[in-house]
């Protein structure tokens, strides 16, 4: 447990730092040290309702998390979960070596220039998304300006988050990266909404995949416990010195720690065949 | 009742509800580590079927735990327990409270959306 405990710090520290999360890279760390991948993915699924819930708190306390738009685009990733979930705890566990790695790849969408950009403007809502209150308006602490907007697509919207709750469900991680691509691209979520919008969904699309674990018996209290409390004080350090890193090292930081997770998973998938 | 409930206040509400449920269960599992090395004076972690969190449903697995707990005896892997059932219980309580804030200020758009989810979960932690 001291170990899990260590190294979930440090995975808590470049998980926040990256905007990776913690799961994405316990579960390759934990996997090196034999830990079967569907316990290590069960386990993340539990520690992910911890970091997402303890960052999300202070986001919505701010009111720039947009909980209506969250609430509606939750039917969707909680069903997808719940479905991924259930094809982990049947599927053969070199599959998803596989999956993870190739899923790592949506974590560069988060690197992509449409994204972190200027606020989006003239967003013609469409009636679905006026009659869903779609829109809000925050304090933009940067800018010194309050910042209002609407967001548009909620019918495509919804179903995309579906797979993005499949796939967080299916390996065990937030899903962040994919996420915030779908608000930013499709609903046209402001970036700070759309980050923190994300973490809000995260903690609840991982209550339903972990429920399924807890149902298979795959969810182990010695491993699930000092996973929580390392990647939570992790990421709680990790978001106290990002705004002081350069955000070159930042990336570099990004860029080594993914290709050396996809490289871990792929060694693991092939030498399980 | 729309005026005196804002959705400021949901707002709060949750960032409430979070942030207890998260420091709680963070507490206790820390109690539960330190419980657990005391008791068994090394800190492994043993994948056997005893140590899995199983029972009928999530619900069911909660209650007899904290009847358990109640009772006064308890074993480190059973401290452990609580803390990762206060941590899945967080976003499930944020939940409820919408639906009770939505059917308050009579929001039946927003009322169903967060019914379904809370309808969804509860059947996925009662297995069916």
């Amino acid at each position: 447990m001291l170990s899990v405990l260590i190294i979930s710090v440090f995975a808590g520290f470049l998980g926040s730092l990256t905007g990776l999360g913690g799961g994405s890279i316990m579960i390759p760390v934990l996997a090196t040290f034999g830990v079967p991948v569907k316990y290590a993915i069960a386990a993340s699924m539990v520690t992910i309702i911890a970091t997402s819930s303890g960052s999300a708190a202070s986001y919505v306390k701010e009111r720039i998390t947009n909980v209506k738009t969250a609430f509606y685009l939750e039917m969707f990733t909680i069903v997808g979960a719940i479905i991924g979930a259930t094809i982990t705890s049947f599927i053969a566990p070199r599959f998803l070596y596989f999956f993870f790695a190739g899923f790592l790849l949506t974590s560069f969408l988060g690197l992509s220039g449409h994204l972190r950009g200027e606020l989006p403007k003239r967003v013609k809502q469409d009636r679905f998304s006026k009659w869903l209150e779609l829109d809000g308006g925050y304090y933009d602490e940067a800018a010194k300006k309050e910042v209002s907007y609407k967001l548009k697509n909620a019918l495509l919207g919804g179903p995309c988050m579906l797979i993005a709750g499949l796939a967080a469900g299916m390996l065990g991680i937030g899903a962040g990266a994919f996420k915030v691509s779908i608000h930013e691209l499709i609903l046209k979520m402001p970036s700070k909404v759309s980050t923190t919008t994300s973490n809000f969904i995260i903690g609840i699309t991982a209550l339903a995949g972990a429920s399924v674990y807890f149902g298979s018996g795959l969810l182990f209290v010695g491993l699930a416990a000092p996973m929580a409390v390392g990647t939570t004080v992790g990421a709680l350090m990790g978001g106290r010195i990002l705004n002081r890193l350069p955000n070159r090292l930042v990336r570099y930081l990004f860029l080594v720690i993914v290709v050396a997770l996809i490289a871990q998973m792929l060694y693991q998938g092939i030498t399980s065949i | 009742m729309k005026r005196v409930l804002s959705e400021e206040k949901l707002d709060s509400l949750i960032s409430y509800i979070l942030i207890f449920g998260v420091l709680a269960s963070v507490a206790v599992e820390i109690v539960g580590i330190a419980d657990y090395h005391s008791s068994s004076g090394n800190l492994n972690i043993l994948f056997q079927h005893s140590f899995a969190m199983k029972g009928t449903n999530f619900f069911s697995y909660a209650g007899e735990l904290f009847q358990e707990l109640s009772m006064g005896s308890w074993s480190p892997m059973q401290v452990l327990g609580l803390g990762i059932v206060v941590l899945m219980l967080t976003p499930y309580v944020r939940v409820v409270a919408s639906v009770l804030y939505f059917s308050l200020v009579r929001n039946p758009k927003y009322l169903l959306i967060t019914l379904f989810v809370l309808i969804v979960l509860t059947a996925s932690l009662l297995q069916l």
